[in-house]
């Protein structure tokens, strides 16, 4: 294919300027011609053949510029080709609506003005679908109906994964990148630079500045090459004004062709994946702190505010630990209950468990808990910390806590004794244990006979 | 312009008729600006401020459903307690071990090592700029190995416990704009402080004391501090700090007259509540909605304040943990017991400041005195917060606004030397909630001159200090003039390997 000149691109780009003056020119002359139908504006006639030879000689340089950006070959063929046959149908009918109009078409007297209003009509029709191919060639075609109510997405569902290991590269890491970053231009109606990222086919197809894609080598690659030009080189990829790719976003992309060589079907098990990547996956996936578990909590239900106002009622504060994730953190205020309404207790955790699994963080210190509530307390299966100190709970208590997610326990103040830290030992979740001012102390934790995977016992 | 005259109509009838006699001229003249800001606001700024009052739901206010979409992921840290060394510390007398300076002695620092760096008024006039090593011992402890000089002697004691970063750089080389940039961000004023964006952001955890709440050590000496450290900058009024007196009586006012027992001050006070928000209503200034709050609180806290600035019911071990000064209120070691308090309350933000870290001149003993009064005590406050499993969520920082040269400001003796400002290097520490345990990072040269490794600028604190809230410090934001402002303003990274 022969370069086309530069300067002809340059004109080229005038095109989605220059191409609504003829919209304006000729939808004015269709609503002069209605009103004009009307005696009282009968003199605004006068303008029309202005207005329609104004809007044709606009539409005949819209067409040629028009012509002159599609030689870039940034644009699906298919689309083009309807677009430029209504640009010039809409061009040649204005000048037959426009020669019709200034009798240079002659036409009984009577059919004049038929023949004038359905040709305008046809031409705002035309004008309207012009324009849509158009504006799809552009903006893409989902432009246009992206926010429209009511329309469902079709978007590729990915099954969240648990691990990263069976993520498969491509389509959990990969693509959400092109995506967010690339696809706007370079897709199968706006191929930006001939280059679709769209699907497999289009990225090893690559674009006109050959393979976007080497595999097995990322920096001999031009989407690699590009991003990690000179933010200020004209050929840097995003261009100026779109967001640039993170450095996590390209350290996955060189991955994904360096290690999974490109491919479009292995998981990140099964390829070498160095630290960091998986590091930027989980990341990504949403699988960091708490790994597995996070992504099992995600499913949680939403809580209606009604059951929220309750709990608040109750006394307790709650507050959301991630936006919209309906995991809580829940408080007890220490002395909300005390010996006085200490009957409350049992009604309060009653109410809280509407919101069982939704609790991350339990704090209940200080509020006149015992041993008998501990049944309680393991409804909240979720519960990653939990705070008892400062409650009346004995040895007995502990040996019933049947929580399997928690990591961090707060026992400082209660009534528990060495007999405990065995039990406690036996949590594999625990990492950490506050027992301070407790009946234990360094020696008992040093004198029991305890494994290495122990949790870590906070006394001082 | 019908919209807009529905907005500014009351909803009170008999104020309606008030504003009907209001002429068309008096009311352009008054409103021609307010008007355009007002629609311009609404149409523009989609975030709301939070409150919890002016018809909003009680029940569910910000802190259960927080209006901002945040947090943005899982926090590490639900409070924090900022120990700011006002002044500058000096960490080559401190923290950052310089052994090879002792053979330097009295020797001109290099030119290579200063690397044309502009220095002050104050010493850049000097004909030498004699290395001065530090004349105390440095020590390793724990099992993290940290080296702490021998003046901070409990502080020693809790290393494992602690996060140094040596590498800490700043852009500014005088005390205002430097504590001013270190509190909010910039080295102007008018800025949102840290506590403000935090308390903006994420709402409080106890609505019966503030979110955001400074102590400042009594008798401070040195430079001054502004209130503008803890001020709300742009954000609405009710998210700045509220200063404690240091003293026995931390918030003045708050016990009622002689006589008057308070009965219907709620009365009252709904009543001012209902007259203010016929003005919000009518001119829907947001300052009304903050003064209401304001209002509000007051009351709240004249139970809860008592209750909790008194620390007389504390047993005296822990007095004894804290030191024999925090028997005496308004000094560093009793701010940190009621800072504790404070925490333990819900209060989201305790900034607390020690002023008089400026060694000019006189350094060692300066350093000395400085170390002594804060030394136990903030070894004391992370003990504390450790054993009562408060460190698990409970961020403690420790540190100042630049650190200070290795050379002598003015004569260089055996036993005397002086420190300029430097802000090419300093070292801070952070203790608790996400952040490594027993961990330095970090490194400068020889000299503790410039940074060699992992350099970690005041924005990258900040960045870092956002993330462990659960906050991603590019957006949290806030419009204002024109344009949206953040704490990091265009900068700033998370620090992630001092995460845990």
């Amino acid at each position: 294919m022969s370069q086309t000149p530069d300067f002809v691109l340059f004109l080229g780009r005038f095109h989605p300027l220059v191409v609504h003056l003829p919209i304006g020119f000729l939808f004015f002359a269709f609503v002069l011609e209605i009103f004009g139908k009307k005696k009282k504006y009968e003199n605004i006639t006068v303008a029309i053949p202005l207005a329609l030879m104004l809007g044709f000689l606009s539409a005949l340089i819209a067409c040629i510029l028009g012509y002159m950006l599609s030689l870039s070959g940034d644009y699906d063929e298919n689309m083009l080709d309807s677009h430029f046959w209504f640009g010039v149908f809409t061009t040649v009918l204005t000048l037959v609506a426009w020669l019709i109009r200034v009798d240079k078409i002659k036409l009984p007297n009577k059919n004049k003005l038929k023949a004038n209003i359905s040709a305008l009509t046809v031409i705002v029709i035309l004008l309207s679908v012009t324009g849509h191919y158009g504006g799809n060639l552009t903006h893409g075609s989902d432009y246009l109906t992206k926010y429209m109510p009511f329309n469902k997405k079709e978007e590729k569902v990915l099954v969240p994964v648990e691990k990263v290991e069976d993520a498969v590269v491509f389509d959990y890491l990969v693509a959400p990148i092109l995506d967010a970053k690339c696809t706007s231009c370079h897709n199968e109606s706006k191929k930006k630079g001939g280059l679709s990222l769209i699907d497999s086919l289009s990225i090893m197809k690559g674009g006109k500045g050959g393979e976007a894609v080497v595999v097995g080598s990322a920096n001999k690659s031009e989407i690699v090459k590009r991003v990690l030009l000179d933010p200020h080189h004209e050929d840097f990829m995003p261009p100026e004004g779109k967001t640039p790719l993170t450095e996590e976003e390209i350290a996955v992309i060189t991955y994904w062709i360096n290690n999974a060589f490109a491919g479009f079907s292995n998981t990140v098990g099964a390829v070498k994946t160095p630290e960091n990547i998986t590091k930027i996956a989980s990341n990504m996936l949403g699988l960091s702190a708490g790994a597995a578990k996070q992504a099992s909590l995600k499913a949680l239900p939403k809580i209606p505010d009604d059951v929220l106002k309750e709990i608040v009622a109750q006394g307790f504060r709650v507050s959301e630990l991630v936006f919209n994730s309906n995991i809580y953190a829940v408080e007890l205020p220490a002395n909300t209950v005390t010996a006085n309404n200490s009957s409350e207790l049992k009604s309060k955790l009653e109410t809280l468990a509407k919101i069982k699994d939704n609790i991350l963080w339990l704090y209940l210190e200080d509020n006149q808990i015992t041993d008998s509530y501990i049944d309680d307390i393991n409804q909240f299966k979720n519960v990653q910390k939990l705070k008892l100190n400062k409650n009346n709970i004995t040895d007995a208590g502990i040996s019933k806590i049947n929580l399997p997610q928690l990591e961090v326990l707060n026992l400082f103040g209660t009534k528990i004794t060495k007999a405990s830290l065995p039990v406690l030992a036996n949590i594999k979740t625990l990492n950490k244990v506050y027992i301070w001012n407790t009946s234990i102390s360094k020696e008992d934790i040093e004198n029991t006979n305890l494994e290495n995977d122990v949790p870590d016992f906070v006394l001082n | 312009m019908c919209d807009h005259h529905d907005i500014l109509r009351s909803n009170n009838k008999d104020l309606q008729s008030v504003e009907k006699q209001i002429d068309r001229r008096h009311f352009l003249k008054k409103t021609s600006l307010g008007i355009g800001a007002l629609a311009l606001g609404s149409l523009l700024n989609t975030e709301k401020a939070w409150s919890s009052i002016g018809g909003a739901d009680k029940a569910i206010n910000s802190f259960t459903k927080n209006k901002l979409g945040l947090p943005h992921h899982l926090p590490k840290a639900k409070r924090i307690i900022y120990l700011f060394q006002s002044g500058g510390p000096s960490q080559l007398d401190l923290f950052d071990y310089k052994p090879k300076l002792v053979d330097m002695f009295g020797k001109d620092l290099p030119e290579s090592v200063i690397g044309g760096q502009r220095l002050t008024g104050m010493s850049g006039s000097q004909s030498s700029l004699p290395v001065a090593p530090s004349l105390f011992k440095f020590k390793q402890y724990g099992e993290s190995r940290a080296w702490v000089s021998e003046i901070m002697p409990h502080l020693s004691e809790v290393v494992d416990d602690l996060c140094f970063v040596k590498s800490m750089q700043t852009d500014q080389i005088n005390h205002t704009p430097a504590v001013t940039f270190m509190q909010t961000g910039h080295q102007l004023p008018g800025r949102p402080s840290i506590g403000s964006w935090l308390s903006y952001g994420l709402g409080s955890d106890n609505e019966n004391l503030p979110t955001f709440i400074t102590l400042i050590s009594k008798n401070g000496s040195g430079q001054p501090l502004k209130a503008g450290l803890w001020g709300n900058g742009f954000l609405p009024t009710e998210h700045q700090g509220v200063q404690f007196r240091s003293g026995k009586d931390p918030v003045l006012y708050l016990n009622n007259p002689d006589n008057y027992d308070g009965t219907d001050r709620k009365k009252m006070l709904d009543y001012l509540g209902k007259l203010n928000s016929i003005q919000h209503d009518a001119y829907g200034d947001p300052e009304i909605q903050s003064r209401m709050a304001q209002y509000e609180m007051a009351f709240r806290m004249q139970t809860s304040i008592p209750e909790v600035t008194d620390t007389s019911d504390e047993p005296d071990h822990v007095f004894e943990m804290y030191g024999k000064d925090s028997r005496d209120a308004g000094t560093y070691a009793a701010n940190c017991l009621m800072a504790r308090k404070l925490l333990e309350k819900g209060v989201k933000f305790v900034q607390l400041y020690h002023q008089g870290w400026d060694q000019h001149i006189g350094c060692p003993w300066g350093v000395k005195n400085k170390a002594k009064q804060t030394d136990q005590a903030t070894a004391a406050l992370i003990k504390d917060l450790k054993q009562r499993g408060m460190l698990d969520d409970t961020l403690v920082v420790w540190g100042g606004e630049f650190g200070r040269t290795v050379y002598s400001q003015g004569q260089l003796t055996e036993k005397n030397y002086g420190r300029d400002h430097h802000p090419k290097a300093f070292t801070m520490f952070m203790a608790g909630a996400g952040v490594k345990p027993g961990f330095t990072y970090g490194e400068t040269d020889d000299f503790s001159y410039n940074v060699t490794k992992d350099p970690v600028h005041v924005h990258d604190f900040h960045a870092t200090l956002l993330h462990l809230f659960g906050v991603d410090h590019e957006r949290l934001t806030f419009k204002h003039q024109g344009r949206r402002y953040r704490l990091t303003d265009v900068h700033g990274h998370v620090v992630k390997d001092i995460l845990t």
